[in-house]
């Protein structure tokens, strides 16, 4: 509230000066920022990691048709893996 | 099973379920907590006879009041996202399943080394024994090796259904055309009831999920015996 009538209306590089001077006078928007701005990077660097690196997407019609037919059996295409070893699991099926 | 008037979770049979279960615990005492001090603020603001017009910010409680929330909420995310991840984790299973949902059945496939299959439909109240449940009991219950990981593939022959048994911590749709996986550990024997979770017209709420976790000799003993009445 306290920002945004000051920062309606005006040009980017001058909204830099602005914050500026509002975080001198109102230090306790620091906390803020870093929350919210590190939780936005956070979404969005998961969301990019998902539409590079999931094997449902698919970005290229010609060359990569269906990336999800060609995962690997020790392949750990989840973010995080609490209590399995992928690199540890046996190919079980046969190939076609 | 559920028992009446209970308002808490049932005993966990798995260990995703017991992971579930503590999780619960943290998020649901972090709650307890924040109500707590926002109810007594709530009566002390209406009961207090001071009154201070001239205060009008203060940077310091501004920066409290934004970093503690932030931090409870941080200790409630990681222990979340940890479970998600858990819950997600394809295990080695010992056993695949085909859980098939009808109307108004579920039918159940081990196809591993032979071909057991059967139907199981819910008992109907005036054939009860003294002692079963009401909506609960099956004629044919789905018999697991206890402490196997078991993976089960389930998907419906006509409508939606959905295969879940609370103290397992298991519940997937049944998706016509879709193949669905999920997986679980009976970590105790016993026997664990659940019901179909996901309206399938008018027996919706009477085809009711029963598994019984044995040890691996007797579930043994049951798939022959099974693959003989056949």
């Amino acid at each position: 509230c306290v920002q945004s009538r000051l920062t309606l209306h005006v040009r980017n590089d001058k909204m830099l000066a602005i914050v500026r001077k509002q975080l001198r006078n109102h230090p306790a928007l620091i906390p803020l920022f870093f929350f919210i701005g590190g939780g936005a990077a956070m979404s969005l660097l998961y969301l990019a990691r998902l539409g590079l690196r999931n094997p449902d997407v698919c970005w290229d019609r010609k060359n990569n048709p269906e990336p999800w037919n060609k995962l690997g059996p020790t392949d750990q295409y989840k973010f995080f893996a609490v209590n399995m070893d992928y690199s540890k699991l046996k190919k079980d099926r046969p190939d076609f | 099973m559920a028992h009446p008037s209970q308002l808490g979770f049932q005993d966990a049979a798995s260990p995703v379920m017991e992971e579930l279960l503590h999780f619960h615990d943290h998020a649901l005492m972090i709650v307890f907590l924040i109500s707590t001090l926002v109810l007594y603020i709530i009566v002390a603001m209406v009961t207090t006879k001071l009154t201070n017009k001239f205060i009008l910010d203060s940077q310091e409680i501004e920066i409290i009041w934004t970093l503690l929330p932030a931090i409870i909420l941080i200790l409630i995310a990681l222990p979340s996202l940890r479970i998600l991840y858990l819950m997600d984790e394809i295990n080695d299973p010992h056993l695949t399943i085909k859980a098939m949902g009808h109307q108004w059945y579920w039918s159940y496939e081990y196809t591993d080394y032979e071909d057991l299959g059967f139907d199981s439909y819910m008992i109907p109240t005036q054939d009860l024994a003294p002692g079963q449940f009401r909506l609960l009991e099956a004629d044919h219950r789905m018999v697991v090796p206890v402490e196997s990981p078991i993976r089960i593939l389930i998907s419906a022959e006509d409508v939606l259904h959905s295969w879940a048994v609370p103290s397992l911590g298991v519940k997937m749709d049944a998706v016509p055309g879709r193949l669905n996986q999920t997986a679980f550990i009976a970590s105790r024997p016993g026997v664990f009831y659940g019901q179909c979770s996901e309206i399938c017209g008018a027996n919706h709420s009477f085809m009711p999920i029963v598994v019984e976790a044995v040890p691996l000799e007797h579930f043994e003993n049951w798939s022959s015996l099974m693959l003989e009445d056949a």
